[in-house]
């Protein structure tokens, strides 16, 4: 706590932004993505707009893993449910926001249907059972028979859409930008927030001992399912989302990999907290971005051994500090502050 | 009317490719049986033994290495080998990674698992390329065992069916009748007491994962072998695996064997009757499905261990 503050009423000591400094960090760099697009354009740009897509896919994740502890192991099947939804939606007119939503409850929904064993089962076996719905999602999206259910195998997403019917066009990368920026923001401030009320209180005490939770009187299947419909909404949204930036939809961006790049990120940053999983996401991106850059330009055979790195990195910070990058800040924080004394 | 011949065939077919997944399935169980680790990366180490027997036996690492500057093994000396990468790949498991996790949580060892099985295939494509490698000649076995009503049972089935069964039962008796044996069950169900009483529980691991991927290395070049040759479709075979072993109950290793033949005719049969109706690639799916409807109705399998929880 910086020197000189105090609290005087409840209020401020529960605000998500409580001191000065905070304040001022806001003001000063809440403007810097918004004014991005001025200064840089072109890959960068994408970059940046993959990173707040992911974000999102991300900080769902963080609902189901950090705050309830369910192991969740299709990203990619719920992002490839959001987006080959939200194509379909397209598809009848009715404008990007209701179909990305529309393409959110569908992934919540099978997410919950994938939910299910948890009323009798942890752990493990929910692992199992969505690395069940990555391979089946991967096969029916990838099945010709199904196309009159997904659409076909693959699809051109339109790049000129309007936001709401026909309305507030989504046309340029910039626009594409924007959007994925704001719903980031929306969705960061809803988990931030998320985590203070009574339900995101439940998921934590579900997450730390889910029998000792259910002998204090916590409905523990309801608030799994619960954290599983959240989570599922966010992803499936993030994947809508990320369907538009793309263009183009293909099988296989919604892979294993990509759940497994999702883990890295979130374990990267810190689990369990909105701004770690921001870190990681951004982080990562931006590392794995110049990782194939570097790759393509001086050793394209050797691309494949990028998946390497990735797992090196995750059994290193899991062995290191399983808290995140997030945690070693925050000791660095602790250090400068009481510096030059040990105490 | 059923065609019995078509219908026996696919029988044995199914038995064939699931004594296959037995053995990959039995590494797997008996891992989680004494360090309670849950390896993910079970499909991954069999495409590590596939690939290294077409690494020994037919050298042509597209990376560093210029083509020819490796000897080329025979097909025995390439198992053999093959079988020793898989003994030092469980000593540098053990001594490297998962030292480092024993006691952490369950979420922990499942992602430096799924890690690993991202590690291995990785660096196989990078040792090998994305292609698939045909085995010499002297690794495929092409003679077949004649059963009734006009089938046969291909070489490298009858090889599966045979090893497995030797496998789960010379298992089962090293389990029950030897010191070492002993020593692994008593580890597996109370680190803190053996350790107290002079057992060595890092030797211990070592035993069981050496063992665990010897077993998967052989099942796993079993796989390419009915293939004709090592592909990274075998990685797939990693979640097939999850569904015999938890429908056999996750720590027992004739469990596993069990599940795996009923996954493998499973598979067969819905490649056979389904397949045509759904699309292709159905038949990998039935045992997910399958998979999904055991943990709802019988969540600790056929013969596992049902955990009793306590605050």
């Amino acid at each position: 706590m910086p020197c000189g503050e105090y609290f005087t009423d409840y209020g401020s000591r529960m605000g998500l932004f409580r001191w000065r400094t905070q304040r001022i960090a806001l003001v000063l760099g809440l403007p810097i993505p918004f004014l991005l697009p001025f200064v840089i354009g072109g890959g960068t740009l994408n970059l940046f707009a993959q990173i707040y897509i992911f974000a999102i896919a991300v900080l769902g994740l963080n609902v189901i893993l950090g705050y309830a502890g369910e192991i969740v192991l299709a990203q990619g099947a719920f992002m490839a449910i959001g987006a080959y939804s939200t194509s379909r939606m397209l598809g009848t007119g009715a404008g990007l926001l209701p179909a990305m939503i529309v393409g959110g409850f569908i992934a919540a929904g099978v997410s919950v249907a994938f939910g299910l064993p948890a009323v009798r089962v942890k752990g493990f076996y929910i692992a199992i059972s969505t690395l069940a719905l990555q391979f089946i999602a991967e096969w029916f999206f990838l099945n010709d028979k199904a196309a009159f259910i997904h659409g076909g195998v693959q699809q051109t997403v339109p790049v000129d859409v309007g936001l709401l019917g026909s309305f507030i066009r989504i046309s340029s990368r910039t626009d594409i930008y924007f959007l994925a920026l704001v719903s980031m923001l929306v969705f960061a401030l809803l988990s931030l927030n998320f985590s203070r009320t009574g339900i995101g209180r439940s998921f934590r005490a579900v997450h730390e001992n889910d029998l000792a939770a259910a002998v204090l009187g916590i409905n523990v299947f309801r608030n799994k399912l619960l954290a599983f419909a959240i989570g599922g909404f966010m992803i499936g949204f993030s994947g809508g989302l990320y369907a538009v930036l793309i263009g183009f939809l293909d099988p296989s961006f919604f892979t294993i990999e990509l759940t497994l790049q999702h883990y890295v990120m979130l374990l990267f940053g810190g689990l369990g907290r909105v701004w770690g999983a921001l870190l990681g996401v951004a982080m990562v991106s931006i590392l794995l971005d110049n990782l194939q850059e570097f790759f393509n330009t001086y050793a394209p055979d050797a691309t494949s051994l990028i998946p390497v790195l990735f797992g090196a990195i995750i059994i290193v910070v899991l062995a290191v500090e399983p808290k995140g990058v997030l945690a070693a800040l925050g000791q660095l924080k602790e250090y400068l502050r009481k510096w030059p004394y040990a105490y | 009317m059923v065609d019995v011949p078509a219908l026996f065939a696919t029988i044995v077919a199914g038995i064939g490719i699931g004594a296959i997944y037995a053995l990959v399935a039995m590494g797997f169980s008996l891992i989680y049986k004494v360090t309670g680790v849950l390896n993910f990366a079970q499909g991954q180490l069999a495409l590590v033994g596939a690939y290294f027997v077409a690494i020994f036996a037919a050298p042509s690492i597209i990376w560093f290495v210029p083509a020819g500057a490796l000897p080329t093994l025979g097909g025995v000396v390439a198992l053999v080998a093959t079988i020793l990468v898989g003994v030092l790949l469980g000593v540098l498991l053990e001594r490297a990674i998962f030292r480092f996790f024993i006691g952490e949580p369950v979420l922990s060892v499942i992602i430096v698992t799924l890690a690993l099985g991202g590690i291995f295939s990785g660096f196989i494509q990078f040792l090998v390329g994305p292609n698939f490698r045909a085995y010499p000649e002297s690794l495929l076995p092409n003679w077949s065992v004649p059963l009734p009503f006009g089938t046969e049972i291909s070489g490298p089935f009858a090889i599966g069916v045979v090893l497995s069964l030797v496998v789960v039962i010379a298992l089962m008796v090293f389990f029950r009748y030897t010191v070492t044996g002993s020593i692994l069950r008593a580890a597996a169900s109370d680190q803190q007491a053996a350790m107290a009483l002079g057992v060595s529980i890092e030797r211990t691991i070592i035993i069981a994962w050496t063992l665990s991927i010897t077993i998967t290395a052989i099942g796993g070049i079993l796989l390419a072998m009915a293939n004709g040759g090592a592909g990274f479709a075998i990685e797939t075979t990693g979640i097939i695996i999850l569904v015999a072993v938890v429908f056999g109950g996750l720590d027992s290793v004739p469990g596993a064997f069990l599940g795996a033949i009923v996954v493998g005719l499973l598979r067969e049969l819905g490649r056979f009757y389904v397949e045509d109706f759904v699309g292709a690639g159905f038949a990998e799916i039935l045992p997910l499905i399958f998979l999904l409807f055991i943990i709802v109705v019988k969540p600790y399998g056929l013969f596992g261990t049902e955990r009793i929880e306590r605050i």
